[in-house]
């Protein structure tokens, strides 16, 4: 009965909508070409970057300290990466323990005795993943949910390391915009796609920024040079 | 398509045709604040516009520009009042007002009433394109600059909220007020603040009226300039009235119009300027 | 906390400024907000070509808004989510209870959304055997005080860190003794992340609806909405059927004024997009997606020429630059959507019957529509809801006694300037000293202001007998 009231509410709506606004066509190919034709000012709508490079502007951000939490290295090799790991572990004086990211390219790297494994249930805890894309204007990094992304290993640590891949850099939020219609086109849009930029913060007690409040505090990004 | 999209008009309001300006007609809108409590804003009007070269006229019958109506949301009350102002004033080729808000209902409010009366709203819309505020007049249409008028002492400016938003009025009076010797410009935190009189508003909610100037008055004292100016009779009669509650008589609510035509010195509560 | 009503205003202004501390609560959060706007702002000079683009994508749903609501549906139910339409909040509200019923839900968790406020999703929960957990700090400080929410982007911006460190004492499991406000987040943390992994169903709206993707979208800066919506197997979303636009691309220039006008910050922390149920093999994710959208007035409003308000996204810049809302606080509206934005919508929402002296509660100064990133001409509405109040005739029958009256005057110039001449003889009998302290039927201004003296004569009388001289000596 509940589809019933359900439909029936649908059917009050359109036609609640159809009588506000009797006179307007609705061809779907024209209603399409005024949806394109307002993203052509997307280009002059949008901040300038500090850099050309989307790489370069990204990083710049993040040392700017624009992006709240956050700190950037580059490696030139991913076996290169355990060492950084080790580093940020040593830096924040954290067990030798993480949880990385189940997928091959991570897993199979040479760890040195660090435990890749741990339940990140628990608080306190250090979490690896795989970025699928970086965004230079907003200084973000992009997960899509998938068999091998949960989606809160980047939620529940309290120390989050994310690896983009150089190549994977965009400019803009709109240029993701792009690759997230590309992948709708093929049928493989994820369940979630996370732009994060910077780590669970709050403002709620007296106005006062305080990090961590429910998932990362601090966060720390390496870009791998793979061009 | 346009790279720069800009909401404000302020620019492209100068330049209109300020040649021949004393061939043009310029009617009087007095308001009826300054007619009842503070003429010296009207003559010290007309002197301006006429320094600046305008022949000005003040037609006789007119009356308020029934804002008090528009903002109750009373449109048929509006509209009787407007029917006047228009018929009053459409002839001019300039219509001048020395209150940014009286201004803007003129300019922006009148067409809203006339939604349905095509005759009318071309009347009411004729009208609003003549209708100036007086600072931002003298300085974009007539490029009126002051000369000989001294004043010894600092200033601090409160930009009325009609003025400011609806008509861009910011640069002119501060030009004009640079051009009066002796007279320094304390800038006003908050400028562009809303000063709490809101026409019927500082009655019906007189207590968050209250509140609202009582902020207002310790901003301007923090200028301790020697004068408080602005262009709208309602805000400053508000200001003025809280700083006199307050006992603090050491700054002098005026309007710019009254210190531009040099009327300054002799001004004080009661006394006849004319 | 007694929670204010909307009819009551009167009576909630009063109590609010008789609040000693109140104003410094308020302009804690709002002055900093309004800083940091401003600099977000100037650090953005490409600003007024955002806010007019974020304007026209808009405006443009809202004019096809049947067309995208079919696509969002259709594309919706293609990501696998089931999709509700709720005529009413009532009706909402009814859908996510017995979806919650339907899967013996014992807890849900929930990530803020003003529509969930809206539509009395909170007390809906409370009323009922299910267990109701917020998840935003603020949300969840306010749950534990039992208050309604005072602000829009900080809820529980009226209460202390004393208030907090009380509550959590009480409330939390593992409570804090310190009062620093790092160790009371921790707190909080500890105590809500259990109820993240052991919710039935969690609960979340949606900042926008992508039509060709059938996508809702949460910004948070805290991350509790992914954490609400993931671990539990059921999601349900609810939102306004405003919250359309076209795609990702149209929604990203929003997101560029949205949270520059609400904190000024540039971006908010966590954009996540919604694609119904987990997938196959999915790491984590829920099982079941539920999207319950909502009228509640919207299409009221369209009708109602009132459009231009439903490109509102709620960043809340119009309350934090408010003169009114900064003296009076949020609780005062009586209503979820306090300032310029409430005084719009909660006629809508309620009725503007309940709802009108809040729209007389402006000073139409424009600062509203000056900080709006979507240019909404709020005085402009809320001047035309005092216009349809005054043809339904809700004002006060003195009000508008008084200004009929004075339209009456005011539309005959001879009557209206014989009245100003003897209100300058009447305003003489009790000037002193260039001020009137006190007169008869001003006592609205009289009350806390001075008023000046007037000259003898109005300038008419003084300006005919100008002439007349002139003409004479001539």
């Amino acid at each position: 009965m509940n589809n019933q009231k359900s439909d029936m509410s649908r059917a009050s709506i359109f036609s609640a909508i159809k009588n506000a606004t009797p006179t307007i066509t609705k061809d779907a190919e024209t209603i399409q070409q005024e949806a394109l034709e307002i993203l052509k000012e997307s280009e002059f709508a949008r901040p300038k970057l500090s850099s050309d490079d989307a790489t370069e502007a990204l990083v710049l951000r993040i040392e700017a300290g624009l992006v709240i939490g956050t700190s950037c290295e580059k490696i030139s090799a991913l076996d290169d990466l355990p060492a950084s790991v080790n580093q940020f572990l040593g830096k924040y004086s954290l067990p030798q323990e993480l949880k990385v990211q189940g997928i091959d390219r991570l897993q199979k790297l040479n760890w040195q005795g660090i435990s890749t494994d741990i339940d990140i249930q628990k608080d306190n805890t250090v979490g690896l993943c795989w970025a699928e894309y970086g965004i230079a204007e907003t200084g973000s990094f992009v997960v899509h949910s998938s068999t091998e992304m949960p989606i809160l290993l980047n939620f529940l640590p309290l120390y989050l390391i994310a690896v983009i891949p150089k190549s994977k850099i965009l400019h803009y939020m709109d240029d993701y915009a792009l690759i997230a219609n590309e992948i709708a086109k093929k049928g493989e849009t994820p369940r979630n796609m996370c732009l994060i930029s910077g780590v669970s913060g709050t403002t709620d007690i007296e106005g006062v920024l305080v990090q961590g409040a429910h998932g990362p505090e601090i966060l720390h990004i390496i870009i791998l040079e793979d061009q | 398509m346009s790279q720069t999209i800009s909401n404000t008009d302020r620019t492209q309001s100068n330049a209109i045709d300020c040649l021949n300006i004393s061939e043009k007609k310029v009617g009087l809108f007095v308001t009826c604040l300054v007619n009842t409590m503070r003429p010296s804003i009207g003559f010290a009007s007309i002197t301006l516009l006429e320094q600046a070269g305008c022949n000005v006229e003040v037609p006789e019958l007119q009356s308020c520009c029934g804002q008090p109506a528009f903002n109750s949301g009373d449109d048929e009350g509006t509209r009787q009042i407007a029917y006047q102002t228009i018929k009053q004033f459409e002839n001019f080729d300039y219509v001048v007002v020395p209150s940014g808000s009286c201004a803007a209902m003129i300019k922006k409010n009148f067409v809203e009433v006339f939604k349905d009366q095509p005759e009318w709203l071309a009347r009411a819309q004729h009208l609003a394109d003549i209708t100036h505020e007086l600072l931002s007049f003298l300085v974009d249409v007539c490029n009126f600059e002051p000369t000989g008028i001294e004043l010894e002492g600092s200033y601090t400016y409160h930009d009325s909220c009609s003025g400011y938003r609806s008509l861009h009025v910011y640069e002119q009076p501060r030009k004009m007020l640079s051009k009066v010797k002796g007279l320094e410009h304390n800038p006003l935190n908050g400028h562009a603040e809303c000063c709490g009189f809101g026409g019927t508003f500082c009655v019906k909610y007189s207590n968050i009226s209250n509140e609202i100037v009582a902020e207002k008055i310790e901003n301007v004292l923090a200028t301790e300039a020697d004068y408080l100016l602005g262009g709208d009779m309602g805000c400053l009669m508000n200001m003025a009235g809280k700083l006199n509650r307050e006992g603090h008589k050491e700054i002098k609510a005026l309007h710019t119009a009254e210190v531009l035509a040099g009327l300054a010195p002799q001004l004080s509560g009661g006394k006849d300027a004319s | 906390m007694q929670v204010n009503k909307p009819e009551d205003f009167y009576k909630n202004v009063s109590k609010a400024l008789a609040q000693p501390d109140l104003k410094m609560i308020i302009r804690r959060t709002t002055d900093k907000a309004e800083k940091k706007r401003a600099e977000a702002i100037a650090n953005f000079p490409e600003f007024e070509n955002a806010r007019m683009q974020g304007q026209k994508v808009k405006d443009h749903t809202i004019k096809y808004m049947d067309h995208y609501l079919a696509e969002f549906e259709k594309n919706a139910l293609a990501q696998g989510a089931i999709v509700h339409w709720a005529s009413t909040g009532e009706e909402a509200t009814k859908i996510v209870l017995d979806i919650c019923r339907q899967h013996k839900a014992k807890k849900v968790t929930r990530s803020k959304s003003m529509l969930g406020e809206e539509i009395g999703l909170t007390h809906a929960f409370d009323n009922s055997e299910i267990e109701r957990i917020e998840t935003d700090l603020a949300e969840h400080i306010i749950q534990l005080a039992g208050d309604p929410p005072s602000h829009i982007v900080w809820p529980a911006m009226h209460r202390s860190r004393e208030d907090v460190v009380k509550l959590f004492r009480e409330f939390h499991l593992d409570p804090t003794y310190s009062e620093e406000i790092t160790d009371l987040v921790r707190s909080a943390r500890r105590d809500l992340r259990t109820k993240f992994l052991t919710s039935d169903i969690g609960i979340s709206g949606s900042n926008f609806l992508l039509a060709d993707s059938g996508s809702t979208c949460t910004v948070t800066n805290e991350g509790n909405a992914e954490l609400t919506i993931t671990p539990p197997k059921v999601h349900i979303v609810t939102a306004g059927i405003e919250k359309l636009v076209p795609s990702m691309a149209h929604a990203v220039p929003l997101l560029r004024l949205l949270t520059r006008s609400a904190t000024g910050a540039e971006i908010t922390q966590y954009i996540t997009f919604h694609n119904g149920p987990k997938r196959a093999n999915d790491a984590d994710g829920p099982e079941e997606c539920h999207i319950v959208l909502v009228d509640n007035g919207r299409t009221k409003m369209l009708a109602d020429g009132m459009e231009e308000m439903l490109r509102c996204i709620r960043c809340g810049a119009c309350m934090n630059h408010c003169v009114v809302y900064k003296h009076i606080g949020g609780h005062a509206y009586g209503s979820v959507y306090p300032g310029p934005m409430g005084s719009v919508l909660t006629p809508h929402l309620d009725s503007l019957e309940v709802a009108n002296k809040q729209t007389h509660a402006c000073t139409l100064n424009g600062r509203c529509e000056e900080v709006c990133p979507v240019n909404i001409p709020l005085p402009k509405l809320i001047r035309s809801l005092r216009a349809r109040s005054w043809q339904k005739k809700y004002e006060p029958l003195t009000n508008r006694f008084i200004v009929q009256a004075f339209a009456a005057l005011a539309k005959r110039p001879r009557v209206f300037q014989l009245f100003c001449s003897c209100g300058v003889v009447f305003m003489k009998l009790f000037s002193r000293q260039g001020w009137i302290k006190y007169m008869p039927l001003t006592s609205g201004w009289t009350r806390n202001r001075d008023l000046i003296e007037p000259e003898s004569k109005t300038f008419m009388q003084q300006y005919r007998k100008m002439k007349k001289a002139k003409s004479d000596g001539v």
